[in-house]
């Protein structure tokens, strides 16, 4: 019963802060801070599952609801993400309104959307079905549509129609391979009732037809790949992150993605036992080394910082994706702290980078000279995320990359390692330059400078939550001890054994 | 047993080609008949086209200037072509002494020699209309003749074999065949190309003789007199060829198909009868569409007969798929 | 229904299927267009109630004919209303497209035979008549990414969208008599909502932009 409690709540709780926005609208005492309390509780669920499921997974809700140790560590990478991402929501809201940029009714739609967007995440991780699973991916592109969109300029609407068309058709392809391996599970004679449900699947696996299969997992790949932000199709990630309202780019980039390859890692667990470990090694191999290449390539000359800070998310999720492709046990654990350690570390970049706009008035690298000056707490905040992204220690995307490449070098796939360090070299040429031109040196008003607006403070609550995120992001580059055990059962689930 | 079939066939086979010589003067004019009334006018008669050509074969043969023998051959390899493929097409038989010949491949083969003569006599006359029609002409020929063997093929695979005769045959044999998505297919494409071949609107006009959208008509503006008559009643021979394989590739009924030679004589005279009763409805039913349809711009046909190509190798595709 | 007839149904249904989303290519005409989808939906609760009844009226059949009708409901009617929404007072004609209608005729060919290759798999795997008639299914799916890619007007986008959903929905059918049920009502919501979602945002890019023409979306680029 109280299983069953915690698996609805991650999903219930964010569902009825929508329900106040719905009903009260968006008051900035009240129902404005409804959406960190479910982010709260979403995160202390998290929490309880975490520790009730590290020993086996629970079920709930007649069999459609599940979490092993890997759904939880996700839900605890929404949790913590979005805590800061909703703590930040009411002050960056309030400045929005200040400049006229939002009205009451788009306030409103904001609180829904968001809230409904959480839960879509939350029912994804939670989903024991691969066909639920889906359906709540997609429910998250439907829900951030029109936040995407929801400045309404011309930039604002052809980013969110880039991103719904884009997404929804790269998903359509997740869903035919999903309808592939249903049709291979059932000639493996899985019953129909547990034909998609992926622990199932996975112990089904050997039985799967091998030439469907592999059509179905390439599909699969693909599909939520491109909802992960993953080359070929990552050309909607760079629009529509950057023109989201920073706590949803905070959002979308952090977790989303991160979720997204969650499916996919759900994915590859039943293809490793079905077709063997290098089909998904080679595919997510050059997957991953093409997003890298994509994002370095197209980071020299980037002009604007948030769509600086959207490849960067591109290049993390070419990171993770090699990490997958290793697949050894310390690869996949590196792997689940890197998705942590970057969703800490991009959210506090994304909201920085939104309070940044609104000082300045523009998300051009020229138009935000000399930040440090300017509005030192932001810009100091930007800047230790960027280093944190950067990989500089003490974060712990330091830890995890250094995990990643020793295990990529044991597992023998030390030319995709040794190709990823250089495009990481070139990534962290360019980032550290534009980052450097933001934040050192004197503000000089010229064309294409903007001046500063009225009240550039950033509100309290938004800068307490931003530092104990980054705090957070350099405690897990010191020591994952909270954790330690449930990456390990978390990294055995994934983690192939050759 | 053998012979007497052979005897049969070959009786049958010249009264084809009688009633396809015949009769498709004929059919022209009932076409034009058709069109007449639908446009409100009296017409000229169905006797119309005959009364034509008796016209010109009285005239004087002449030849322009620096024309050579292709020219002078053109209209008869025309006409050579068209009676050969009455023989062989099963207009009112399946047992023609031709039936070895009568393959998809040679028909689609003889049809378009008599094009490709046309087309060089064109050139030879070295007048702007001549070289501008051949032109035309060719690229319609290129983007049909694919078609046509695509859609004929696509037919062939069930019944297992590119013989016209057969394929008929084994359409008689299981009519049910004609409602699958295969032989539906094959039969809007193949419809398609048949008007295109039979230079009809909306990718032809027979009856304008303006620069700007005439195809066949450009080709033979050079000609006069028997050679002329020579053109027109090829012409309106291949229309009816083609009709008629549209019409028995899809509704084979009272085909003569019978087992012995005194059998399939006697189913003769109606096998004839119903062949042009349902060629007569599928001019009129063409006429009758061209009445209500504008020619296409020159650029849009290629996008009429690319339509028309992917339907037959769907049909194709399909043969294979759903078989 | 004896066997000969359901083949025969089910081809006839596929070919419908098919056709009309390769006319799709051929036309220009928004509106017919949109009858097209239209058309292409009934063939799909066509082909699902075929199924429906070769399994017999009770239990799955029964199942497989409600969810024919709430398609046909769905994608026959509900789904072109709202296309037919977003043409109103809006542009009526498909611009030139990126490739023109000749050549993309030609290319839906030849995804014609690229998916017979790819669906050889599964086809292998059962050869009953429904899982022989997955690559029409298939073709429709690659047709629809197709016209994604090529069309220049934001509406002829949805339909492309709407005919890979067909296409896969087909496939689903085909295969396996569908997926779990719910998963087939949280797909449905899911493709009402994406085309909702698209034309609120049809209706912005017009108030925006002065029209529908996906050329003018070219600002946010590297």
């Amino acid at each position: 019963m109280t299983t069953t409690a915690l698996l609805i709540a991650p999903v219930g709780l964010p569902l009825l802060a929508a329900a106040s926005h719905a009903v009260f609208g968006w008051r900035p005492k009240t129902t404005a801070w409804s959406g960190a309390a479910a982010a709260a509780g979403l995160l202390a669920c998290a929490v309880a599952l975490a520790v009730a499921a590290v020993d086996r997974p629970r079920t709930g809700l007649g069999g459609l609801l599940r979490a092993d140790a890997l759904s939880a560590y996700m839900l605890v990478v929404i949790g913590a993400v979005a805590l800061p991402a909703l703590l930040a929501s009411p002050g960056y809201l309030a400045a929005e309104r200040a400049a006229g940029h939002t009205s009451a009714a788009d306030a409103r739609r904001y609180g829904i959307l968001t809230q409904t967007f959480v839960a879509a995440m939350a029912l994804a991780v939670l989903a024991a079905n691969l066909g639920v699973l889906w359906v709540a991916v997609e429910a998250t592109t439907i829900c951030t549509a029109f936040l995407v969109g929801h400045r309404r300029t011309r930039h604002a609407t052809e980013a969110a129609w880039k991103y719904v068309v884009i997404c929804s058709a790269g998903i359509a392809l997740a869903f035919l391979g999903i309808v592939l391996l249903n049709f291979a599970a059932r000639h493996a004679h899985v019953p129909s009732s547990g034909a998609l449900d992926w622990a199932e699947l996975a112990r089904h696996a050997t039985a799967l037809d091998a030439d469907v299969t592999r059509v179905a997992v390439a599909l699969l790949v693909l599909g939520f790949g491109t909802k992960a932000g993953l080359a070929p199709l990552h050309a909607w990630l760079p629009d529509a992150h950057s023109q989201a309202p920073a706590p949803v780019s905070a959002l979308m980039s952090g977790v989303l993605l991160s979720v997204a390859f969650y499916a996919v890692l759900r994915v590859k667990v039943i293809a490793d036992a079905a077709l063997g470990v290098p089909f998904t090694r080679t595919l997510l191999a050059a997957v991953a080394l093409v997003s890298l290449a994509a994002a370095a390539a197209l980071l020299l000359k980037q002009r604007d910082y948030k769509r600086m800070l959207a490849y960067s998310s591109i290049e993390h999720m070419g990171l993770i994706a090699l990490g997958a492709a290793v697949g050894t046990p310390l690869a996949a654990s590196a792997v689940l702290l890197h998705i942590l350690g970057h969703g800490l570390a991009k959210s506090v970049a994304f909201l920085a980078s939104g309070h940044i706009q609104q000082a300045t008035g523009s998300t051009r690298v020229d138009g935000a000279r000399g930040l440090i000056a300017r509005v030192p707490l932001t810009a100091g905040l930007f800047g230790a995320s960027l280093a944190a992204l950067l990989g500089f220690p003490p974060f712990g995307l330091f830890a995890s990359e250094l995990g990643m490449f020793r295990a990529g070098f044991t597992a023998g796939m030390g030319w995709a390692v040794a190709a990823a360090l250089l495009l990481m070299l070139v990534v962290v040429a360019a980032v550290a330059a534009h980052t450097g031109r933001m934040l050192l040196g004197a503000h000089r008003p010229g064309p294409g400078a903007a001046a500063l607006a009225g009240d550039v403070r950033l509100a309290r609550s938004a800068a307490l939550a931003l530092t104990a995120a980054l705090v957070a992001c350099a405690a897990l580059g010191v020591t994952a001890w909270p954790l330690h055990t449930l990456l390990d059962t978390a990294a055995a689930i994934i983690g192939a054994h050759p | 047993m053998s012979g007497s079939m052979s005897v049969a066939g070959t009786v049958e086979a010249a009264a084809q080609v009688v009633l396809v010589a015949a009769g498709s003067p004929l059919l022209v004019g009932v076409m034009r008949q058709v069109k007449a009334r639908l446009e409100g006018r009296a017409g000229a008669g169905v006797l119309q086209p005959w009364r034509d050509l008796r016209k010109l074969l009285r005239k004087e043969a002449i030849t322009p200037d620096g024309t050579g023998p292709v020219f002078r051959a053109a209209p008869l390899v025309l006409t050579a072509t068209a009676l050969v493929a009455a023989g062989i097409v099963p207009i009112a038989t399946t047992a023609s002494p031709l039936d070895g010949a009568a393959d998809l491949f040679a028909v689609t083969a003889l049809l378009a020699l008599g094009t490709v003569a046309l087309a060089l006599a064109a050139l030879d006359t070295a007048t702007a209309f001549g070289g501008m029609g051949a032109s035309r002409e060719m690229t319609v020929l290129a983007l049909v003749e694919p078609t046509i063997l695509m859609s004929v093929f696509a037919l062939s695979v069930p019944a297992g074999s590119t013989n016209l005769g057969a394929i008929v045959n084994s359409t008689l044999h299981e009519p049910q065949r004609v409602a699958s998505p295969v032989s539906l297919l094959a039969a809007v494409a193949l419809a398609v190309v048949v008007i295109a071949e039979a230079g009809r609107i909306p990718v032809d006009n027979p009856a304008t003789h303006l620069e700007l959208t005439m195809i066949h008509e450009a080709m033979v503006l050079e000609y006069a007199g028997p050679d002329l008559a020579l053109v027109e009643w090829a012409s309106a021979m291949r229309l009816t060829v083609l009709l008629g394989l549209v019409a028995n590739l899809f509704a084979p009924w009272g085909i003569a198909s019978a087992d012995t030679a005194a059998a399939a004589l006697a189913a003769l005279p109606l096998a004839l009868a119903v062949f042009a009763v349902k060629v007569a409805v599928l001019g009129g039913a063409l006429a009758a569409g061209e009445v209500f349809m504008a020619k296409l711009r020159m650029f849009r046909v290629p996008e009429l007969l690319a339509g028309s190509f992917v339907m037959a190798l769907l049909a194709v595709a399909a043969s294979f798929f759903l078989a | 229904m004896s066997d000969v007839t359901y083949v025969r149904l089910l081809d006839l249904a596929c070919g419908a299927f098919l056709l009309a989303a390769v006319l799709v290519l051929w036309r220009r005409d928004l509106a017919a267009i949109v009858r097209l989808f239209a058309i292409q939906g009934a063939a799909l609760a066509a082909l699902v109630a075929v199924l429906g009844v070769h399994e017999g009226l009770d239990g799955h059949g029964a199942e497989l004919l409600a969810l024919g009708a709430g398609l046909a409901v769905l994608r026959a009617v509900v789904l072109p209303r709202l296309l037919r929404r977003a043409i109103v007072g809006g542009d009526v004609r498909e611009t030139e497209p990126l490739v023109n209608v000749a050549a993309s005729l030609v290319v839906a060919a030849g995804l014609a035979l690229l998916s017979y290759a790819v669906t050889r798999p599964v086809v292998a795997l059962e050869p009953s008549p429904a899982v022989r008639a997955v690559p029409v299914a298939l073709t429709v799916v690659l047709i629809g990414f197709f016209v994604l890619v090529t069309r220049r007007r934001a509406l002829s986008q949805v339909v492309g969208f709407l005919l890979v959903d067909n296409g896969i929905t087909a496939v689903a059918f085909l295969t396996t008599s569908g997926v779990p049920l719910i998963v087939e009502l949280g797909v449905s919501l899911d493709v009402l909502l994406a085309v909702l979602v698209l034309q609120v945002l049809t209706a912005r890019m017009r108030a925006a932009f002065g029209g529908t023409d996906l050329d003018d979306l070219r600002e946010l680029r590297d």
